[in-house]
C-alpha cells in the first residue's frame, strides 16, 4: 500500500475488461446473457469479446457455457459471485481514490 | 493481438466511473423491451373495445350507435388477443437475449394473466346468459379490468417497479368508479382513462428511458 490508495484488482484495471464487467453487473444474480447480445451492447468484435472473456474467466470472474436454445448452439455469459464482489471492491476503490477518502496507512 | 490496445486501464477514477454507469445504462436499456410495445397495445385495444361497447351498450340502455349485439364484445375480445400476442413476442423476445432467474419470472408471470383471463372467461360464459345484457357487460367488462389492474399491481411488487404498481392501482380505482356509477358509463370511463391512461404510461415510460 501507498500513500492510503487503495489497491486497483489488476484484472479489471482494463478499460475492456471493465466495460465487460460494468455491462454484465445489472444482469440479476444467476442470469446469463446470449454473446451476441453482450457483444452489441458492447460494441467489440467477437474475437475481442472472446479474449478478454477469457482472461476474466481465468480469474473466476465470470463463466461462460455454451448450450443449445432450441437447434441452435447459444453461448450464454454471467458474472460470478466472485467477479461481482471484484467489481464492487473495484468501484469502491475507484470512489475512495476520487474522493481522496482513504485511510492514511498505520505507520509501522 | 487486436486486445493489446484497451488493455491500457481507463485515463483517472472520474472517467472510469462514467464509463462505468455508461456500460450499466446501456445494458439495461438495451435489455428492457421498449415500454410502448407493452402498453400501447393494451392502450389501444381498451381504448377501441371499450369505445365501442360505449357506442353500443350506452348508459341507461341507450344505443349510440346501431350495430348487432355480439360486435361489441367481439372486438373487445380481439383486440385483447391481439394485444396480449403482441405482448407475448416483445415478451418473449426480451427472454431470448437473457436466461435464467429472472426470464422464467418473466414467463411464470406471463403464463399467469393467460390462465387468469381463461378461468375467469370460461365462468363468465356459462352464466352471462342469466344476466340482463346491460349486467352481463358490466360483469365481463369489469372483471376483464379489475384483473388486469391487479396483475399490473402484482407485476410492480414483482419487479418492484413503481410505475408499474400505480398503473395498476389507477385502473382498479377507475374501475371501481366506473362500476358503481353503473353500466354504459364504465365502458367510457374505462376507454378513456383506462386505456388512455396507458397509452400515456407508455410514452411516459419511454420518454424517460430515452434519458
Amino acid at each position: 500500500m501507498t500513500g492510503g490508495l487503495p489497491e486497483l484488482d489488476p484484472v479489471i484495471h482494463a478499460q475492456a475488461r471493465l466495460r465487460v464487467v460494468a455491462a454484465l453487473s445489472p444482469l440479476g444474480p444467476g442470469d446469463r446473457i446470449a454473446f451476441p447480445r453482450l457483444q452489441d451492447i458492447l460494441r467489440m468484435t467477437a474475437g475481442n469479446l472472446s479474449v478478454h472473456l477469457r482472461k476474466l474467466e481465468d480469474a473466476g470472474y465470470v463463466e461462460v457455457v455454451k448450450t443449445h436454445q432450441g437447434r441452435t448452439p447459444a453461448t450464454l455469459v454471467r458474472l460470478t459471485g466472485r467477479g461481482r464482489v471484484a467489481f464492487e471492491d473495484y468501484t469502491a476503490a475507484l470512489h475512495a481514490l476520487l474522493n481522496g477518502t482513504a485511510e492514511p496507512p498505520e505507520e509501522s | 493481438m487486436e486486445a493489446r490496445d484497451d488493455e491500457l486501464p481507463p485515463l483517472d477514477p472520474a472517467e472510469s466511473l462514467r464509463l462505468i454507469a455508461r456500460e450499466q445504462a446501456t445494458t439495461t436499456r438495451r435489455l428492457t423491451p421498449d415500454p410502448r410495445l407493452l402498453l400501447w397495445p393494451w392502450g389501444l385495444a381498451w381504448l377501441i373495445g371499450f369505445g365501442v361497447f360505449f357506442l353500443r351498450f350506452g348508459p341507461d340502455e341507450r344505443v349510440l350507435v346501431d350495430m348487432p349485439d355480439w360486435v361489441p364484445l367481439t372486438v373487445l375480445l380481439g383486440s385483447m388477443i391481439v394485444a396480449g400476442v403482441i405482448t407475448g413476442i416483445v415478451g418473449a423476445r426480451a427472454a431470448r437475449q437473457v436466461s435464467g432467474p429472472s426470464s422464467r419470472q418473466g414467463a411464470m408471470y406471463g403464463f399467469t394473466w393467460s390462465v387468469a383471463f381463461i378461468g375467469m372467461a370460461t365462468l363468465f360464459s356459462r352464466i352471462s346468459d342469466l344476466l340482463p345484457v346491460p349486467e352481463a357487460n358490466l360483469l365481463w367488462a369489469g372483471a376483464m379490468v379489475a384483473l388486469t389492474g391487479a396483475l399490473h399491481m402484482a407485476g410492480g411488487a414483482i419487479w418492484n417497479d413503481r410505475s408499474l404498481f400505480v398503473l395498476g392501482l389507477s385502473i382498479s380505482v377507475v374501475n371501481v368508479a366506473g362500476i358503481i356509477i353503473g353500466a354504459g358509463w364504465h365502458a367510457l370511463i374505462v376507454a378513456v382513462l383506462g386505456g388512455g391512461g396507458m397509452l400515456v404510461a407508455g410514452l411516459v415510460s419511454w420518454l424517460r428511458m430515452a434519458r
